[in-house]
């Protein structure tokens, strides 16, 4: 038995070395994309790949829509784990048999994918002319300026709040920072913990930063000081700002830094914290752990000695879809893209998705998403270091992660950690003088 | 053997082998010395990418951090495995009726998907909700009721134990196929002899074992250098809290997809190459020295 | 001819009692005892946390994450089969795992006896080689792995998966079986060289049994880890039907928020026939045990 097996073995395996030896290092010639079909438009399947794994029954929904209005086309949706999307999408665009549109990253994270040479340009696909400029930003190649993916989703970051919990202590949305201030000492002294931060999973601190004193070092106004070169990290305002999570540690849950996000959810959906500073992509998961959760959102005041006195709502875009430069069906993907730049799509998204929208226009029917809404068309503030700070090796929102981890464990100080990310992204960051 | 014959039982494997990793992993090794625009190859810039790991943050202060970490990961799941593994399989070698059930809950944590490990440990131990906590606290061990995976001090061997925890079936069964290799006529004499258990284990036994432990300490060793699922698990791509979990191959997943820098294979790839260097040397030297031991004792 | 291919061992006297007769006191005595089974179950108490949070709906496990599964909801063991594609990504990942598993460990105790048995000059340079592809994980060389396969058309191929998880645990695999094969006496070989055995003979007939406790532990330990892999089936597969369990399983993982009820529901499924095959394991290890101790 073994014996044949073996000869069979040695014959499989030379035979793969031959086969082998004819195998291509990168930039490998094969062609062909994943969407089968003929150019005459007929009975083409279009696949889409994303890293929603929690959206695959919305998307296939809306897809049906596209569907129905397109006869002879059939989008394919599939999600793969966030984790290990980047991987499988670079292995997936490099190869055959790949997706033809593609859900992407946005700002700096989209620019490996389009040094790559995988995304078709779709200047003259769609016009976004009348979009949020920041909004379209997350979709342009740094360097030449070209539109790459068509921006999906805007997400906002405030503060959520348990509203039976207020009640209950007769609190209200604060409006001032020493109403702020005041909501949390109450919710402490009855033994609730004030706010709910996962410390532990880094990437949230920089979100519970902006939430908190966004308004502190300037908003959008200190955005453009930073990329001109006028003002850096090291600015008395934005190590201020920082200073303020120091300030409100008494309000964090105990230990924070041990406390993980998913933890930290749990905080608050079981009632145990009243407020979570967070981003609108929590609005869908809360709802749907605990339905019988009274939620609210508000915006954190200015914190005192703030630039500007008016409230911030931090805002960004993420995810967009792009096609791939090795699909088969470029002009039935670039339909489909160009499809997801109209108020129809934008609609669905936010009906379906449940997320805000980066096409303009769109109505919510759900009423935080519209406070959220309104929110950042008011007060807007760009969520600086993701924004503006991924284009390189330390990423901003990396380096303030693990810096504020050290903030709330005492062993750096705001300046300390100021002073660390702006060495951290002057490694790479040119300012536009 | 003659060989010829060595040879052909050695090119099956050597084949298959050479075909569908050697191939990749040296590719993947020369993607160090070339500059990339995501995967486009761009031109040789030799050990330009090396000199970044040694000269620019976040290298600079990351790696020599991280790599701490793993030695530290390695002396400290060896001891455990080697201990705790060794010790367990002792006792289990004449519990004849209750070995391999006994063998097989050891071995249950390994069975389990690292990231879910990672989750459940992070409950058990949480601050919050975790009864680990709970259970000291009410055991009158207040002052042990530390935030375990939340402190810089305490992070790391959370991660060593947890992982020992995890891979202990390893030794466990494999130290137990060797103690079945030592003839027993040599552990009766002894104990006819009049020796004590432990006296016939540290002069007869335990030198006997000496190949198994070998294998097991320089696995041991090549596992610490590639952790990667489990930090990931217990502690994010960034080692929280703080860095005190980050780890080489950490350092690379975050280099390598977590960043917008178009040179990312470039310098995830330099990172990678680096580390399979130390591996290398570290390990050509340990079986160096264990293959000078089993001579020794084998003649 | 068999009879004389096993050298009877000298210091076998004619008539001690056999081990297994006699009742030998365990190492350890009743603590020894007591101490392992504390550890045995201390050790469990994670694994048992999964099964009986797969037993309460995720909802449940988010406002009250500690408290037990009563009354215990199924529901998420229903969720696991269907969402997860349990029923038909089952075949798929058993057939990969196993074909991986038994080509690999084919190759490798065939190279590990050629190694073990020979001392020329090249045969130590391979040997090395193959223990270089212990020093790097395969995670590292995704792209390249990936751009082989897609030159040699075979990504979107169960076979093709198969053949990189075999090519990937002939290191671990050689490494471990040289060391046991290194320690079995050369005489046994050089009796039945006597006796006329061909070097195939000799491997297949002698040495193949008295490796059976290594092998086992190999086959256990290379079948873990494939079984459990996501990473390659997302990378090199394409069609929905090839997928693996894990494959499925990820889908319960969100980008904020995870199903944790259905993916542990889902692991207790997957996890069964590891548990199954550890027990087989042992079992060959035991028998292969007690073998070695007639000798």
């Amino acid at each position: 038995m073994i014996g044949t097996t073996r000869r069979h073995l040695t014959a499989l395996t030379v035979a793969t070395a031959v086969v082998a030896l004819a195998a291509c290092a990168p930039s490998s010639s094969s062609t062909g994309g994943g969407g089968s079909g003929g150019s005459d438009g007929k009975g083409v399947t279009l696949s889409v790949w994303s890293w929603r794994t929690e959206d695959v029954a919305a998307y296939d929904a809306i897809f049906d829509v596209y569907e129905k209005a397109h006869p002879g086309v059939k989008v394919d949706f599939k999600a793969f784990k966030n984790t290990e999307y980047n991987q499988i999408l670079t292995t997936g665009l490099a190869g055959s048999n790949g997706p033809d549109v593609v859900q992407v990253r946005s700002y700096g994270q989209l620019q490996p994918t389009i040094a790559s040479g995988s995304l078709v340009p779709l200047d003259s696909t769609v016009d976004l002319s009348s979009w949020d400029a920041n909004v379209v930003k997350s979709a342009e190649g740094k360097q030449d300026g070209k539109l790459y993916a068509v921006p999906l989703a805007q997400q906002t970051l405030q503060m959520f709040y348990n509203k039976d919990l207020f009640a209950k202590q007769g609190l209200t949305p604060p409006t001032t920072w020493a109403q702020f201030i005041e909501v949390n000492a109450r919710l402490e002294e009855q033994g609730i913990t004030p706010m709910a931060v996962g410390a532990k999973d880094s990437w949230t601190l920089p979100i519970v930063h902006q939430v908190l004193a966004a308004p502190r070092f300037g908003g959008a106004a200190f955005e453009k000081a930073v990329l001109s070169g006028q003002k850096t990290f090291t600015d008395p305002d934005w190590v201020a700002s920082v200073d303020e999570l120091k300030k409100l540690k008494p309000y964090l849950p105990d230990s924070a830094v041990g406390v993980a996000y998913t933890d930290a959810q749990i905080l608050f959906t079981s009632g145990k914290a009243a407020m979570f500073p967070g981003g609108s992509f929590e609005l869908g998961f809360f709802q749907k752990q605990n339905p019988a959760l009274k939620m609210g959102v508000f915006q954190v005041p200015a914190p005192d000695g703030s630039p500007t006195t008016a409230p911030a709502t931090t805002g960004y875009a993420d995810g967009a879809f792009g096609v791939s430069t090795r699909s088969d069906a470029q002009q039935a993907s670039k339909d489909l893209v160009a499809w997801m730049a109209t108020k129809e799509f934008g609609q669905l998204v936010a009906d379906k998705v449940k997320q805000l929208s980066a096409v303009p226009g769109v109505t919510y029917a759900d009423p935080l998403l519209k406070q959220m809404a309104d929110s950042y068309a008011t007060n807007p503030s760009p969520y600086l270091l993701l924004v503006d700070f991924r284009y390189g090796t330390p990423s901003g929102t990396d380096v303030l992660g693990t810096g504020l981890q050290e903030l709330l464990l005492g062993k750096k100080d705001a300046a300390a950690v100021s002073k660390d990310l702006q060495r951290g992204v002057s490694q790479w960051f040119k300012p536009s003088a | 053997m003659s060989r010829r014959s060595g040879l052909l039982f050695v090119a099956p494997a050597l084949l298959l082998f050479g075909v569908f990793v050697l191939y990749p992993m040296v590719s993947a090794l020369s993607y160090a010395f070339f500059t990339w625009h995501g995967t486009t190859r761009g031109v040789f810039v030799g050990l330009s990418n090396f000199g970044v790991l040694f000269t620019q943050e976040p290298f600079r202060e990351q790696l020599p951090r991280a790599f701490g970490h793993n030695v530290a990961f390695f002396v400290g799941t060896m001891v455990i495995q080697n201990t705790l593994g060794l010790g367990i399989a002792v006792l289990l070698h004449r519990r004849a009726r209750t070995r391999r059930l006994l063998q097989t809950l050891y071995a249950m944590p390994y069975l389990v998907s690292p990231i879910v490990i990672g989750y459940l440990w992070t409950l058990l131990l949480s601050p919050t909700f975790g009864p680990v906590n709970a259970l000291l606290r009410t055991v009158g061990l207040e002052s042990l009721a530390v935030p375990w995976l939340g402190d810089p001090s305490t992070a790391l061997w959370v991660v060593v134990l947890v992982s020992a925890w995890q891979w202990v079936g390893f030794p466990v069964l494999l130290y137990g196929a060797a103690l079945g290799g030592v003839p027993e006529e040599l552990s009766e004499a002894a104990r006819v002899d009049g020796a004590s258990h432990w006296q016939t284990f540290r002069s007869i036994t335990l030198p006997l074992l000496v190949p198994a432990i070998g294998t097991v300490s320089v696995l041991t060793f090549i596992f610490a250098m590639e952790a990667f699922a489990l930090p990931y698990a217990l502690g994010g791509s960034t080692g929280n809290p703080a860095g005190a979990t980050d780890f080489m191959s950490l350092l690379f997943y975050r280099t390598a997809f977590e960043n917008g820098s178009t040179n990312a294979i470039g310098s995830s790839s330099a990172i990678a190459t680096l580390l399979f260097a130390v591996i290398f040397g570290g390990a050509v030297l340990a079986t160096r020295v264990l293959r000078r031991a089993e001579n020794r004792i084998g003649a | 001819m068999t009879t004389t291919l096993v050298a009877p061992p000298e210091t076998r006297e004619p008539a001690p009692p056999q081990p297994q007769r006699r009742r030998q006191r365990p190492v350890g005595g009743v603590v020894g005892s007591a101490a392992l089974w504390v550890y045995a179950i201390g050790a469990l108490v994670p694994l048992l946390l999964m099964v009986s949070n797969s037993l309460r709906s995720t909802p449940s496990l988010y406002s009250e994450p500690l408290s037990g599964p009563w009354p215990p909801n199924v529901d998420s063991y229903r969720r696991a089969w269907t969402d997860g594609h349990f029923g038909e990504y089952f075949l798929s990942s058993l057939l990969v795992t196993t074909g991986a598993v038994l080509l690999s460990t084919a190759v490798a105790t065939m190279a590990a006896y050629g190694l073990a048995r020979s001392r020329s000059r090249i045969l130590s340079v391979i040997e090395s080689v193959f223990l270089s592809g212990l020093l790097l994980p395969i995670h590292l060389a995704v792209l390249p792995i990936f751009y082989l396969m897609d030159g040699m058309g075979l990504v979107d191929s169960r076979w093709g998966l198969m053949l990189v998880y075999a090519a990937a645990g002939v290191p671990f695999s050689i490494f471990v079986l040289t060391t046991f094969f290194r320690q079995l006496p050369p005489e046994l070989e050089e009796a039945a060289r006597i006796d006329g055995a061909t070097t195939w003979q000799m491997f297949v007939r002698i040495m193949l049994p008295l490796v059976r406790p290594a092998v086992a532990t190999v086959v256990v330990f290379r079948f873990v880890p494939i079984w459990n892999d996501f990473l390659f089936p997302l990378v090199l597969l394409r069609s929905r039907e090839k997928y693996t369990v894990p494959v499925g399983l990820t889908s319960f993982f969100g980008e904020y928020s995870t199903d944790w009820s259905s993916l542990f529901a889902g692991l207790v499924i997957a996890t069964v026939p590891l548990i199954v095959l550890f027990l087989v394991a042992t079992r060959q290890i035991v028998a292969g045990l007690t073998a070695g101790m007639s000798k």
